[in-house]
């Protein structure tokens, strides 16, 4: 595994009745994905506990008022901000009866308590909202509001060269559009239509927000939440569309092995990908700017880049960029620190094929255990893909044995004060930060 | 139904057209390591080995090629190549030396002379074959010829050589005996008997199996039988057939049915000396049985069977039943009726399971693909880690020291949240947020 080499074991193939596309996937709750299709289709897959085992289950859901002749764009679904619950799912389609095409976006969310969270329920309650603009992502993120509480928002980019926002107007119990400026200053008076949009809140109440435009544009903006008033902000060009824009920070705690003070790759980088250009990432975007490229060199190499993720893959707390292409290939990069300047490149580990292209990857705990499963959507159908349970059960013994070693020794230390003794229990290699 | 994808696969080129039944795994040319080996409908015998697309080897036979197979048919510690004709020209290669003479020459191609490609032996046997089995089907240890025919009769042949003569080439196959069945024959194979005596079963319509008694272990004179004109309706048949049908949901008594025996049972101390042997239907019933003839399972599927081998996918001793449709749907059911589902994605022409050396040096478990298209696939990684899916808790749950370590930290093993809770931390070092 510490060789870099593809860990993972097949689970599980849906296969779904139609194709889907880049927004066809998301996460609906915990362990549970939602994945769209053309032809009006919406898929829930999760792991079933039946009878002592475990079962994979992909399962039709039926979301009301989407016409027998609905294509559907995108779909996101998101948990409601503390302190309210409620599972939301924004479903945006086009439903085309021959003489016109309309687009709709529906936002679904059940009030009555007990089934906020029941997808059954929740398909059944539906806000039907029609759209002046052909859709595209449907994204969503988390907001300071003015009154100090937080609430979680749609973000809907359009081919009207617009994003729209939509928020859940509490008094009402539903959503509605709202001016996206007021809460997104950085996203008004866009160069072109965005396809991908990401964003990030980082340290002093400020987010990083990132978009990619169908003309090559991409924009990046430090806004501080409190105002909200841009901070400063950049925009870079590219030759053709932009497929991802994905904002991340490499590793997930800085690490010192046995003392040694080691390379703190810090800060956020930006990861790019275009239709036709290679992946680049855009190191320390809070310092730097779009000014420190680094590029991964291949990504071009297997046709278009559609989807990327940043995520660590072999539990050694350094994250790999992990790429999905149209070619049928996953592609695993990693970060290789060289020498001087916090300089390094990402190297490409291994490339594992597929049987279709791929469109949409995500990495969540389907099975419940800790462990998360790799979820990659084809043009067929949605991957699970599994860690290798053997190997990964090993390391879990070790590391667990290392914890328990160093839990032992910390008690033996600390027997005087033996009230601080809970707060004391952290893996043996690693430090809080 | 878990359903899976394999994508790691070679395609060879094959331009003909063949019989269901001319290809076969096998070790060709005694170097331990298997190779595939395919007839075709105007004669030419092919050898494929690793994962060239060529074939390693071609011969010419006389006559449409309808079964291929390798065995020590001769008893001579070796493996040939057997290669019988529709017309009934039965054809004998020893592929040994030219494992050593391709060793020797650097050319790709064959410089070989025409004496080399013609088989070292050739005899004709009745005509309208349709299978073939090399097995020990009296238990004398000594290999036999079984050929299945078109007209519902098998034959088991002998290789015998005179006692005088040292050199071999003077040897001929010798009919032992031939059965009269009441249906078509589709397939041949052994299995142990309640006694563990080897049993030669045939398989007949309607999900129906015969086993075919050896009757010149009883008596020494089996010439004078054969050549009594086998009247319909006598008792010869019913002497010499034993008839099973099994119960069940069959629609159609006629429908197409395959077998096959001596499924391996693993570990040692279970198996009871009854053989395990699987039936399949064109009409979708799969059925698990024993030589007492005890169903250990039986599953319904809506696909057509047209094929079934076995193999062990999850490299633990124990053989799965593969069960191949025409439309490339593919089954892999394990002694507790665990299914696994693969859609190869073109309708499949013939199929085989087996041991083949492929990429990596050594025989490993792969599914074979004859396409409409010149082409054969072999997906060479199909070994699975486990039939069912599972989770990392499940895993961990099975050794005793994980036990302890929860113990040791303090964590219930019967909270399953908190132990999620645990094992997600000790993966990953961001799993706080």
């Amino acid at each position: 595994m510490l060789g870099g080499s593809y860990s993972f074991v097949e689970d599980s193939f849906s296969r779904f009745p139609s194709q889907s596309n880049i927004y066809g996937l998301c996460e609906a709750g915990e362990q549970q994905l939602l994945a769209a299709t053309l032809k009006g289709k919406v898929v829930c897959f999760r792991y079933q506990e039946l009878q002592q085992k475990v079962r994979p289950v992909a399962k039709e859901v039926q979301f009301t008022y989407i016409p027998v002749d609905a294509e559907i764009v995108s779909i996101d679904a998101f948990n409601k901000s503390s302190p309210k619950r409620g599972l939301v799912v924004g479903i945006t389609f086009i439903k085309d009866s021959g003489d016109k095409a309309t687009p709709f976006l529906n936002i679904y969310c059940d009030y009555e308590p007990g089934s906020e969270f029941n997808l059954e329920s929740i398909a059944q309650s539906c806000l039907n909202l029609e759209l002046q603009f052909t859709p595209f992502q449907l994204y969503h993120t988390e907001v300071q509001c003015p009154d100090g509480g937080s609430d979680t928002v749609f973000l809907l980019s359009g081919h009207d060269q617009r994003i729209h926002l939509y928020k859940e107007n509490v008094s009402l119990h539903q959503f509605e559009e709202q001016p996206v400026e007021r809460l997104f200053p950085e996203l008004q008076q866009l160069p072109s239509n965005v396809l991908w949009l990401d964003m990030l809140s980082v340290a002093g109440g400020r987010r990083l927000s990132a978009f990619g435009c169908q003309n090559g544009c991409v924009g990046l903006a430090l806004v501080n939440q409190n105002g909200p008033e841009v901070l400063q902000s950049w925009r870079v060009q590219f030759d053709s569309p932009i497929s991802t824009v994905l904002l991340f920070r490499l590793s997930c705690r800085t690490i010192e092995p046995s003392g040694e003070r080691s390379e703190e790759i810090e800060g956020y980088n930006l990861l790019i990908t275009s239709t036709v250009e290679m992946a680049v990432v855009y190191r320390d975007v809070q310092n730097h700017g779009l000014s420190w490229s680094t590029c991964l060199s291949g990504s071009d190499q297997s046709d278009t880049v559609l989807c990327a993720l940043v995520i660590d893959l072999d539990f050694n707390g350094q994250k790999e960029v992990l790429l999905g292409t149209y070619g049928q290939e996953l592609l695993c990069y990693k970060f290789q620190p060289s020498g001087r300047e916090r300089d390094g490149e990402f190297q490409l580990q291994w490339r594992q094929s597929f049987k279709s292209p791929l469109l949409s990857i995500i990495y969540l705990d389907l099975t419940g255990d800790g462990l998360r499963e790799l979820a990659v959507l084809t043009l067929r159908g949605l991957h699970i893909l599994q860690h290798s349970l053997t190997c990964t059960a090993d390391l879990v013994l070790n590391r667990l044995a290392q914890k328990v070693l160093s839990l032992t020794a910390s008690s033996e230390l600390s027997k005087t004060e033996e009230t601080n003794f809970p707060a004391q229990i952290q893996d043996g290699t690693t430090q809080t930060p | 139904m878990r359903s899976l994808n394999f994508v790691h696969r070679v395609s060879l080129d094959f331009s003909g057209t063949m019989f269901p039944h001319a290809i076969c795994l096998g070790d060709a040319d005694n170097d331990s390591l298997n190779e595939l080996i395919v007839g075709d409908t105007s004669g030419k015998l092919l050898v494929y080995k690793n994962d060239d697309s060529k074939p390693w080897i071609t011969r010419t036979c006389v006559g449409m090629l309808t079964c291929v197979a390798v065995g020590d048919v001769c008893n001579k510690g070796k493996n040939l190549v057997v290669a019988v004709g529709a017309e009934g020209w039965f054809h004998l290669f020893d592929l040994t030396a030219a494992n050593a003479s391709k060793a020797d020459s650097s050319s790709q191609h064959e410089f070989l002379s025409p004496d080399d490609q013609r088989p070292f032996f050739t005899q004709h046997i009745p005509a309208n074959t349709k299978v073939i089995l090399i097995s020990d089907i009296d238990g004398d240890g000594r290999c036999e010829l079984v050929v299945g025919y078109t007209d519902r009769v098998v034959r088991a042949f002998r290789w015998e050589e005179p006692s005088d003569s040292s050199e071999g080439g003077s040897g001929q196959l010798v009919l032992l005996k031939k059965w009269l069945l009441e249906g078509q024959v589709d397939s041949l194979s052994v299995n142990p008997g309640p006694e563990g005596l080897p049993e030669l079963m045939v398989s007949q319509p309607g999900c129906g199996y015969a086993i075919l008694l050896c009757t010149w272990t009883q008596q020494d004179s089996t010439d004078s039988e054969e050549d009594a004109p086998a009247t319909p309706g006598s008792e010869g048949p019913s002497r010499d057939v034993v008839l099973h049908l099994t119960t069940g949901r069959i629609h159609n008594k006629n429908v197409s049915t395959h077998l096959i025996g001596s499924i391996s049972k693993g570990s040692k101390e279970e198996s009871s000396k009854c053989g395990l042997f699987a039936l399949c239907t064109l009409d979708g019933t799969l059925k698990l049985m024993d030589s007492s003839e005890q169903l250990l399972w039986s599953v319904q599927v809506d696909h057509q069977l047209f094929a079934l081998q076995k193999l062990d996918v999850t490299g633990d001793g124990r053989e799965e039943v593969v069960a191949c449709a025409w439309d490339g749907q593919t089954y892999i059911i394990d002694h507790n009726r665990t299914v696994v589902r693969f859609q190869f994605d073109e309708n499949v022409n013939a199929f085989c399971a087996g041991q083949y050396t492929c990429k990596e040096g050594k025989n490993s478990p792969c599914l074979v693909y004859v396409s409409f298209n010149q082409k054969i696939y072999i997906y060479w990684k199909v070994e699975l880690e486990r039939m069912e899916s599972t989770n990392l808790l499940r895993v961990l749950e099975e050794k005793p020291e994980f036990k302890s370590h929860l113990k040791a930290l303090g964590v219930d093993a019967e909270d399953s949240a908190a132990v999620r809770e645990l094992v997600a931390n000790v993966l990953y070092q961001d799993a706080q947020t």
